[in-house]
């Protein structure tokens, strides 16, 4: 049998399958050592069970100390690469759920021809399926790479026909990467695409134990080191960042009341680009026209009513409409009164919740908030412990509007005061979200614990002017 | 009772107490714990230790799970001990213990007692569990999350479909106490974090009936930076210093 490749090789090729600026998660054992074969400064970031985002690894025996502040799935020390963040369990669950991880490599007891995975805990002991957070990663990251020996410690080909019990998670895995051979899992079997350097397709069929076809593009595995070219997310304008909306989209557009914490900038270049039959989830739908806030004489403030005013609103989804006076009604309340925008009323705790949970993967929940009044008509309710409780859904917008202080490069922000009010939430909940800072600075220069809001989530970055006025 | 009022509080300066004996007067056998830390890191070995010495049992405890800590040091404590200790009637967690095939064939505390039937185990998925515990601290009545794989279902859910996917409904998780590890804290509970010991402590802090941090530094109140802070002290009852 001609010599297997080692562990780093076998970690090179895997590194091979991530595109630049992906985050990839990594599990406990084997491919805990991917990072040491990809540079410090390539743009990917490595995700830990532990909550570490953006980490590295040197050494792969190193101990950790009672003070480690790093460490990866495995519990090995680890630490921090310039641009990297910490986070919550809870964060890095909503995280995974949301489909943010680009690929996961784990390391499946085995694998069958349908890409089901099997833990090892799970041979272990197979009434327990301790499985950590591999089910999660196995069930919703984008691709799921399976990196382990072609034969296992006892001596058993890894790869299997049939699973010999129920497995962890059902056809989930879409590439294996042995010490032999890379094996694509296609939809009527096992494709076998790489071989490892000197062995043969026999080779490999000798020690596999599920049926393997011949992709007609077999060649060696390519275990060079890899590179990836730089990804970059600042955009040079508000409508350069916005300027691809189309017409019809939900959008979520920050802030709570006042001028503070509004993507002011991009608010204008919404209303210059132009889209229309906009559905805004928003705290107001534009409140700091009427009530002020400090806006010099004769100015008015801008808010989402340039969006009312300029017809782009079909609807919105907020909690706080209307004026606070009835003699000064907002756009939006005038635009409502004349039949020609539509209004979904949430509540604000609520609101935050549904807009949480679409940036948590967590489809819907029972609240006990507005039970038993017209906020609840027509909605499922429950009684847990006595208490009713009404079933509210999850939001998602196609694009989002945020306001930052600072972001680095990598879309990583810090927020000022309570101008974090919606911005942190709604960048999780939307497919392309956009953040408007005061300063972009280099990765590294933001602290990591304080970070708030994880590049992850942040897909355009632009300056607001010096000279931009929220007024006008 | 409402988070921060606490009305066994026997501290003189804020929400800081004595010792982690002090802190945990009030722990009955039968308790449910909520313990913080993830292989090793942000681990509250100060309560923990506290707990041995009290000797409180018959714990159900929710936590990572109880392989010992990967320090190697000796005096690491982890939920492990309590296990071996024979204080924990029940564990809920994502990796209750490493079987013993993967530590050369050294079955741990969790593995013998689970074996022997001395001790229940309940095993969630960490993000479900995370979720979960999430939930009860925000005071959700549960959440609908997408199924994933067979252990999905395993607290006992229904499942329905919405808009063609198939989700599993799981209930909120508190418990009777929470203990947290925190870099620092000020005399009000304000709480940051460490680095990968955040991990579980900022949600379990949420969903602790009785919430107590051990701290590495504890500072008088405006000591913390407060865009820094991750746990506000609304959700903290109890603050000692970490041994």
């Amino acid at each position: 049998m001609p010599q297997r490749i080692d562990v780093q090789g076998q970690a090179r090729r895997v590194a091979r399958e991530f595109a630049a600026g992906s985050v990839v998660a990594l599990g406990p054992g084997i491919p805990g050592l991917v990072p040491l074969v990809v540079p410090s400064d390539a743009p990917l970031q490595f995700l830990a069970d532990s909550g570490a985002l953006g980490y590295g690894c040197e050494d792969a025996n190193l101990t950790p100390g009672p003070d480690q502040l790093v460490v990866d799935s495995s519990g090995r020390a680890a630490f921090l690469r310039v641009g990297g963040t910490f986070l919550s369990t809870v964060d890095l669950a909503a995280m995974v759920r949301t489909g943010q991880v680009a690929a996961a490599v784990l390391q499946p007891a085995s694998v069958t021809s349908a890409g089901d995975f099997i833990h090892w805990t799970t041979y272990a002991t197979p009434g327990l399926a301790a499985v950590g957070s591999a089910v999660d990663l196995a069930s919703a990251a984008g691709r799921v790479v399976a990196m382990m020996p072609h034969v296992g410690p006892d001596g058993a080909p890894t790869i299997v026909d049939i699973a010999p019990f129920q497995p962890d998670v059902a056809r989930c895995v879409d590439l294996i990467v042995t010490d032999a051979a890379v094996i694509r899992v296609g939809t009527s079997g096992l494709v076998l695409e790489e071989l490892a350097p000197g062995w043969r397709t026999d080779d490999v069929l000798a020690i596999t134990g599920a049926p393997l076809s011949v992709a007609p593009s077999l060649k060696e595995m390519d275990l060079g080191p890899p590179f990836w070219r730089p990804v970059s997310k600042v955009y040079s304008s508000g409508l350069e960042a916005v300027q691809d909306i189309p017409d019809g989209s939900v959008v979520n557009i920050d802030g709570f009341a006042g001028p503070g914490g509004m993507s002011h900038y991009l608010m204008v270049a919404l209303r210059d680009h132009g889209a229309r039959e906009l559905t805004i989830i928003s705290n107001t739908a534009g409140l700091a026209q009427v009530i002020n806030f400090g806006t010099p004489p004769g100015k008015r403030a801008i808010d989402h009513s340039i969006l009312v005013d300029n017809h782009q609103v079909k609807k919105a989804i907020a909690s706080y409409p209307v004026s606070p006076s009835a003699s000064r009604p907002t756009s939006f309340e005038l635009a409502y009164q004349g039949g020609q925008v539509e209004l979904e009323v949430v509540p604000q705790g609520t609101l935050a919740e549904r807009i949480r949970a679409g940036g948590a993967g967590v489809r819907a929940f029972f609240t006990p908030t507005a039970a038993g009044t017209l906020l609840a008509e027509g909605k499922e309710t429950t009684v847990i412990d006595g208490k009713e409780y009404v079933l509210e859904e999850a939001l998602r917008a196609d694009f989002c509007l945020i306001r930052g202080h600072k972001a680095d490069t990598m879309g990583n922000v810090v927020y000022h005061g309570t101008s974090r009010n919606f911005n942190p939430i709604m960048a999780t909940s939307a497919r392309v979200t956009v953040v408007e800072v005061d300063e972009i600075v280099q990765p590294g220069e933001l602290d990591p614990e304080a970070i708030v809001t994880p590049g992850v989530y942040i897909d355009r970055i632009v300056v607001r002017p010096p000279d931009f006025s929220p007024y006008f | 009772m409402s988070q921060g009022s606490d009305t066994t509080n026997q501290s003189v300066n804020g929400k800081v107490y004595p010792s982690a004996e002090a802190a945990l007067h009030d722990l009955r056998d039968g308790s449910a714990i909520l313990v913080g830390g993830f292989a090793g890191s942000g681990v509250p070995e100060t309560l923990l230790n506290a707990v041995l010495s009290l000797g409180i049992g018959n714990l159900t405890c929710i936590c990572q799970g109880a392989a010992p800590a990967p320090s190697g040091s000796p005096d690491a404590v982890g939920v492990d001990r309590l296990i071996a200790a024979g204080l924990v009637r029940k564990l809920v967690a994502p990796l209750p213990f490493l079987p013993a095939q993967g530590l050369n064939g050294e079955a741990t505390a969790a593995e013998s007692s689970w074996k022997s039937g001395q001790l229940e185990i309940e095993v969630a998925p960490q993000g479900i569990l995370a979720e979960r515990l999430r939930a009860g601290g925000a005071g959700l009545g549960g959440v609908f999350l997408p199924s994933a794989g067979r252990a999905t279902t395993q607290d006992g859910g229904e499942t329905r479909t919405i808009s063609g996917r198939t989700y599993a409904f799981h209930a909120p998780l508190k418990a009777d106490f929470a203990m947290v590890k925190a870099a620092a804290a000020d005399t009000v509970g304000n709480l940051i974090y460490r680095g990968s010991q955040r991990n579980w402590n900022p949600v379990m802090a949420m969903a602790g009936q009785v919430t107590v941090v051990e701290a590495d530094q504890i500072l008088e109140i405006g000591g913390l930076d407060p865009e820094m802070v991750i746990t506000p002290g609304i959700f903290v009852n109890r603050v000692v210093p970490s041994l």
